[in-house]
């Protein structure tokens, strides 16, 4: 059978038994005699070797078994669980991200064998158990999986005993008793929340295809592939193999609850009819019964699953979809609100149509399609967990390379970010973590010599301000050495000596972020060779966020990353300029203030103004953008006072229009555009007016 | 002319004649998308010289080039017959080019168009032709839209 059709599947699955298996082989690390987290590894790479083994991926599910076996001894004390150990799980873990990926890639798993790390784990097998053990090792899961089933069994729940055989069936049967075949009735029960019930089903099949052949199914094979069954469904089996290979090849299949089976005597089938009557009265009655014990069954039930829920995230009742389908949505949304507005300024415009009632309905209007727009925004969000759960280990692997003791302290995962920018953070922040741990934190020893505590602290903060998520990537290390940065710069002749005295730390540190500027004294192969900080900052711009560095000498750094909530949709200030409208979006702008010629002060030929205790730059947004100047000053100047982090800048404009819910558009391939446009909206006359990036005028 | 449906099966491509000072210039017309009338256009600061700006076309912003400014001839005189042709790149982008005039389409059959064999590089304005179309009695040259637009200044 082909099986390529569940190999989304099994990459999806493939990949939460990675994660849950790093995450806990992190906590066994910590905790070596943590049993449930033993239990939890075992399970994921019992469930791992069953799928790779299903798919066809050899090497995968060599690999896997080792591990199980591994874990099954660890399980049962066999093995106690070492530092050495631990390392070798997680180089086992790579080969099978690295297996995944060229399945990813290619639907093959490569050709790598992994032989050292098999050898590994076989060692440890052999130092920790007898070979008897060995052998008695998979009888002894049996038995578990035997009591489990003893103790919930239930003459309901084995289905199988309503099968009604036909003629020829039987026949097979009987057959088959003649040829000394062991015959099987079975029924297997899948989890409550399995999603995919006839992709197990079929893998179910397959397996048992493997060891004989199947002669009856109810539902029938037809309607189980239409998924028209419920949890269960029962099988009769002609094998040669024994109980427990069925039944291990049945519960091999991942989402498999339990399987109730036992070997069907054959002999019976050769005294017919009459048997056969009976059956099927037995069969009403049995689903009167089965009906009423219902509710238990449905209790009993969730209990199983509650039972793995400890570690498996609850899979809630979600629908996948395709991206580029939201994406449509959004620009339907982009449109619809693009409309609304024309039919706003059409009203304004129009005296005919400004009656009480119209205005009433396009406020309405109004409302549903922000809260649309927000309902669209909401579903295009992801919780950045998905990008950060991996970081625990690469600090952990780093601590290793390095030889430095760090901890990795994460908060705010559940932040959500639009996924679009999901999907591009995690690169800067893996960069902006290992500068952390590379250059940030000192050696052990310097530490000590510091007082400082041993071990070196790395911090992970994300959380929502306002319309932006916040990013923080913290150390308590040794700071950025600004002097070094400050001689760097002058030698490489960005700055002159002299100039680069009176710069503030704070401008020197910027320079970290210009292209190929690196301080580390040696190159290493984790950061340091001058690429980094460069790439972190234009992905960071690139996706409309911006990124901010502070520091102190011995108590650490921390990079700020700023990332704009959405990207499709934003509130802005419109304003003009002579003849044209910009916008400026709502979210850096602090306040809006009438400025008198004579409070214009100067300091280093720069025009400012004091307002309420700060030193406040004027940008004339007339030079900036080339438009024709003004004839005459004005008295007061209308200043909009913009923000980024906690810089300020008043830009100076004509006239304030109003605020807008305004849609970002792209102003196309072939235009080169300055950074402080970051786009274009479509007004509601249909006119153009070009959206202004605060964040590049201050 | 005769036998004009046998003519569409060989090689032949047809092209939109616009007007643009004194010359006409052929542009192949699997690459317009649509022509419009002169609108309303959004100047975008510190962009190439030869960019008037960004129009709206359907909702989607467009940039829009000058074709005079870009050949360096005297600037843009805006009359009633005054068009914006839209092309859609090979890239898959729209992009707006603003002409003087459209004039007409015609077909040019492949012995109908003279490619330009000289070293391209040696007069500035040649290196926008893909060719010279001969159509009644008058030349046509022809443009080489990707050379036109991606061109870097």
């Amino acid at each position: 059978m082909d099986v390529s059709q569940y190999l989304e599947i099994f990459i999806d699955e493939t990949k939460e038994h990675l994660q849950s298996l790093s995450d806990n082989l992190m906590v066994l690390e910590k905790e070596p005699e943590n049993k449930d987290t033993i239990n939890e590894i075992f399970r994921a790479a019992h469930s791992m070797k069953g799928m790779a083994g299903t798919m066809g991926y050899k090497r995968m599910q060599k690999l896997t078994h080792v591990m199980e076996d591994v874990f099954s001894e660890v399980r049962s004390d066999n093995i106690k669980v070492t530092a050495d150990l631990v390392d070798v799980l997680f180089r086992c873990l790579d080969a099978l991200e690295a297996y995944l990926d060229n399945i990813m890639n290619s639907a093959d798993e490569g050709t790598e064998d992994n032989e050292e790390i098999v050898n590994l784990l076989k060692k440890t097998l052999d130092g920790g158990a007898s070979p008897e053990e060995e052998t008695a090792k998979p009888a002894a899961g049996q038995e578990s999986a035997e009591d489990k089933n003893e103790s919930e069994d239930d003459q309901e729940k084995r289905k199988y005993k309503n099968f009604k055989f036909a003629e020829f069936e039987r026949h097979a049967i009987i057959e088959a008793g003649e040829e000394n075949k062991n015959v099987f009735a079975a029924t297997v029960y899948v989890q409550e929340n399995c999603l995919l019930k006839a992709a197990r089903a079929f893998l179910v099949f397959k397996e048992l295809e493997n060891l004989g052949e199947i002669v009856k199914s109810t539902p029938s094979v037809q309607d189980i592939e239409d998924e028209k069954f419920d949890l269960d469904f029962s099988i009769c089996v002609i094998t040669e193999q024994n109980e427990e290979k069925v039944r291990e090849a049945i519960l091999s299949v991942s989402e498999v609850d339990a399987v109730y089976m036992e070997k069907l005597d054959t002999s019976i089938f050769e005294a017919s009819a009459s048997k056969e009557e009976e059956t099927t009265k037995s069969d009403t009655k049995e689903e009167s019964n089965a009906t009423a014990s219902q509710a238990a069954k449905a209790a009993e039930q969730k209990k199983a699953p509650a039972k793995a829920a400890g570690s498996k995230p609850v899979i809630n009742r979600s629908v996948r979809v395709d991206l580029e389908k939201l994406d449509e949505l959004m620009n339907q949304v982009s449109e619809l609100i693009i409309a609304k507005n024309g039919l706003v300024s059409a009203s304004e415009h129009d005296a005919s149509l400004s009656s009480q009632n119209f205005t009433e309905q396009i406020e309405y209007l109004e409302r549903i399609t922000t809260n649309l727009h927000e309902s669209v925004m909401k579903v295009r969000m992801m919780p950045i967990e998905s990008v950060v759960n991996r970081f625990p280990r690469m600090i952990r692997d780093l601590s290793k390379k390095l030889g430095k003791q760090m901890d990795l302290f994460m908060s705010g995962e559940d932040t959500e970010l639009d996924r679009t920018v999901i999907d591009e953070i995690g690169d800067p922040l893996m960069h902006l973590l290992r500068n952390s741990a590379d250059h940030g934190l000192e050696s052990t020893e310097q530490r000590i010599a510091l007082g400082k505590p041993e071990k070196g602290s790395i911090w992970l903060n994300a959380y929502q301000d306002g319309n932006n998520v916040v990013i923080e990537v913290q150390d308590d290390g040794s700071g950025i050495n600004v002097d070094k940065v400050r001689d760097k710069a002058i030698e490489r002749g960005i700055v002159a000596p002299e100039q680069a005295q009176t710069m503030e730390d704070k401008e020197i540190v910027d320079f970290l972020f210009m292209p190929s500027f690196s301080t580390a004294d040696k190159i290493t192969d984790v950061s340091g060779r001058g690429v980094g900080l460069d790439v972190v900052k234009s992905k960071i711009e690139g996706l409309g966020g911006d990124i901010e560095v502070r520091t102190k000498k011995n108590e650490g750094s921390t990079f700020t990353i700023r990332l704009p909530l959405t990207l499709a949709i934003i509130q802005a200030l419109m304003i003009e300029l002579g003849e044209e409208k910009y916008a400026i979006p709502l979210g850096s702008i602090q306040t809006i203030e009438d400025v008198p010629i004579e409070d214009i002060k100067y300091v280093q030929n720069k025009e400012v103004i004091h307002l309420r205790g700060s030193v406040i730059p004027l940008v004339r947004l007339y030079g900036l953008l080339d438009c024709p100047p003004r004839e005459e000053e004005p008295e007061s100047l209308t200043v909009v006072i913009v923000t980024k982090g906690d810089k300020l800048a008043g830009l100076v404009v004509d006239n304030l229009i109003g605020q807008q819910e305004i849609v970002i558009k792209p102003l196309g391939k072939y235009i080169h555009v300055e950074k402080m446009i970051s786009g274009a909206t479509i007004l509601g006359d249909g006119e153009i007016a070009l959206i202004l990036d605060a964040n590049a005028l201050v | 002319m005769m036998d004009s449906s046998e003519a569409v099966v060989a090689d032949t491509k047809q092209y939109i004649v616009v007007k643009i000072d004194n010359e006409q210039y052929g542009i192949d017309i699997g690459y317009v998308d649509n022509i419009v009338r002169m609108q309303r256009i959004t100047r975008v600061p510190k962009a190439q010289d030869y960019f008037e700006g960004v129009i709206n076309l359907r909702g989607e912003v467009i940039p829009v080039m000058s074709m005079r400014k870009k050949f360096c001839l005297d600037d843009d005189v805006i009359t009633g017959k005054t068009r914006i042709i839209i092309l859609k790149t090979d890239q898959q982008a729209l992009i707006g080019v603003q002409v003087d005039e459209v004039k007409e389409v015609v077909t040019l059959s492949e012995s109908e168009v003279d490619k330009i064999t000289y070293d391209k590089k040696q007069e500035d304005n040649n290196t926008y032709l893909s060719g010279i179309g001969k159509h009644d009695g008058e030349l046509i040259s022809l443009l080489d839209i990707n050379a036109v637009i991606s061109e870097e200044e």
